[in-house]
This record gives structure tokens, sequence and C-alpha cells, in this order.
């Protein structure tokens, strides 16, 4: 019995699930407009780990990728009044930051490398070594079937599972790529994922 | 066994990333003391109102047509509008000073302003009105002009 394949351990309970998110995004914005401004905090808190995995989708370097969000959100501050519809707020943050993000890496061409595999890894720590090992292996088995993908299979599956929904018009103009060919080349990099994934001995 | 759903395999991705690019320790309450500041400057700023510095006389016609000029003014940019009011029906021209690339919003209805510096906004249901002026550039911060009626 394959009993541990990364399914079940995928879910993780940790986060919010994705509706959630942009519905709590929408009422801490809907907060501030009205005066508090601890809606304000509160929405920078839910949305900047957002902003932050979209942005660095385009390579941008870390200080890059951070101008970028912080420009994000100053456009958000200096525009609130154009956001007619609260629930709407997410969007408009990631597309704001992709447009950004895409702008930035073809005026300074910053899309130098930042390789993923010299990006650091975090692993916890705190259990048994054991556990730690097993914890590992599946971890290096999820990162190398991410790893395998091609170059903007990787980009394009780290901008839609952070943007949830994003908007294929705008996100094809960002990416380089025709609009079309959004839903069709997603299919087939998940469908790539999953048999990275299989043949990582994941599943 | 099953296969896993797009779900699953976007949450892998989720992951991953998590894992191996995490926010940088300290963006989040750098972003959060960034917007707070901005925000607190823009609120100096009475969110860019423009100022209505001239307006024509009414023409009034013959049967609700009404004909006027209005002219506003914010920081560098002028924006002056021509009102057509015909049966009913209501049309905007707009010019504005200097030309700057920028979206113009009438509630729902919404322009483009050209190289030249015009737009046009027609259809607009009468009553109250105001036009906000968001520049390309979002650097820039977005205006708009004191309610007026149409």
């Amino acid at each position: 019995m394959a009993a541990s394949r990364p399914t079940g351990r995928v879910a993780t309970g940790a986060k919010a699930p994705p509706d959630r998110l942009w519905v709590d995004a929408g009422q801490a914005f809907e907060r501030w407009g009205a005066g508090d401004p601890s809606g304000l905090d509160d929405l920078v808190a839910l949305m900047t780990p957002v902003l932050w995995h979209v942005v660095r989708a385009y390579r941008l370097p870390q200080d890059v990728a951070e101008d970028v969000v912080q420009t994000t959100w100053l456009a958000l501050v200096r525009r609130r009044t154009t956001i007619a519809d609260a629930t709407a707020v997410g969007g408009w943050l990631t597309t704001t930051a992709r447009r950004e993000a895409w702008r930035v890496s073809k005026a300074g061409q910053h899309a130098t490398p930042t390789p993923d595999d010299e990006l650091a890894a975090r692993l916890p720590s705190g259990r048994s070594a054991e556990a730690d090992a097993v914890e590992n292996d599946d971890r290096h088995r999820l990162w190398a079937a991410v790893d395998a993908l091609p170059e903007r299979c990787r980009r394009l599956l780290r901008v839609v599972a952070f943007e949830r929904r994003p908007d294929y018009q705008s996100l094809a103009s960002d990416l380089d790529m025709p609009v079309g060919s959004i839903g069709p080349t997603r299919g087939r990099c998940l469908a790539k994922l999953r048999v990275a994934l299989v043949q990582a001995g994941g599943i | 066994m099953s296969e896993m759903s797009r779900e699953d395999l976007l949450d892998v991705v989720r992951r991953v990333y998590e894992e191996r690019d995490p926010v940088p320790e300290g963006l989040v309450a750098r972003m959060q003391a960034a917007a707070a500041l901005e925000a607190s400057d823009i609120d100096g700023e009475l969110l860019g109102l423009m100022e209505l510095v001239e307006r024509s006389e009414e023409l009034v016609g013959a049967r609700g047509t009404a004909t006027y000029t209005l002219r506003f003014v914010h920081g560098d940019t002028d924006l002056l509008v021509r009102v057509a009011v015909d049966d009913g029906r209501s049309r905007i021209d707009g010019w504005v000073v200097p030309p700057e690339p920028m979206t113009v919003r009438a509630g729902e209805h919404a322009a483009t302003v050209t190289d030249t510096g015009r737009f046009e906004l027609t259809g607009l249901p009468l009553g109250l009105l105001r036009l906000s002026l968001e520049p390309h550039d979002i650097a820039r911060p977005a205006f708009s002009t004191p309610t007026f009626e149409i």
C-alpha cells in the first residue's frame, strides 16, 4: 500500500483556504476605507506573502522584488478610492504587482538568475533526526519534481498557485504568452508536475 | 489510489516555494510602515481633489438642452470638460493638459486619454457626477474632480 504519498501531506492545515484569504483581504480593505487604520495593517499582512511569491516568479533579485512589492502597496494607498469593489482588492493587488514586476524585469534586465538551487533551504528542526530525515526526504522529492519543470512552467504555476484566480488577459501579456494558451499551458505544466511526482516516487 | 487533483498539485507548488523562497523576515512590517506613512501623506493631500477654477455661463437651449464648460486644476494638471446635454442624453468632452496617459472614470463609464490629451464619455446618466483621473504611471496618485451636476 502506498501509504506515504505526498497527497496526504500536501494539504497543509496551517494555511487558510484560498477563498478565505481573498474574503479576509476584502474585509480588511473595507475596514480601512471606513477609517480604521488597522484594516490597512491587516491587509498588508495578509497579502504581502502572496505578492512576494508572484513577484519572485519573475526571477527578480530579493531587493528588487521587495521594491516591487512596496511600489504595489504605495499604489494601493494612492489609488484606494478607485477600487469600488472591496472584494476585488486581492486581484487588484496581484495584477498590479505582476505588471510592475514585468515592467521592472523588462526595463532593467534584472531577471538574471536567482537559480532555485541557490535559494536557501529552511527545514524545520526540533523533532527527532529520524522524523526529520523522513520529512526531508519527502520535501526533497517535491522540490525535485518542481525543479524538473521547464522554466516557464515554474513561473506560470507559481503565479497561478499564489494568485489563485489570475486574470488570464493580464497574465498572458505579463508572461509574454498568447491569452488562449494560458489554460492549456497550465494544464500541460500540471500534468508534467504530476508525472514528475510519480517518477520521484512521491505517489 | 487517486490521482492528485489540480488543487493538490498547486498546493505542492505553494509549499515548495514557501519553504525554499520564504517571505523575507521583516518584509511585512516594513510594508506596513511604508503603507501607513503613505496613507498619512495622502490624507494630508485630501485625496487629490481637483479644484474647480472656472465655469462657463450655462447655455440653456430649448427642451432641456444645455452646454457648458468646467475647468479643474490639480497640481500641474489642467482639466477642461465640455458638458453637453441634449434631450436627456449627455456627452462629456475632456482635455487634459499636459496630455498624460490616464483612465478617466465616471461611475461605470470609463475612457482613455489620447496622446493629445482628449477623452470623451457618452451616455452618462443625468445627475451628480464626479470624474476620477487615474494616471497609468502607478507612481502618480489618482485624483478626482469635485462632484458636479449634469
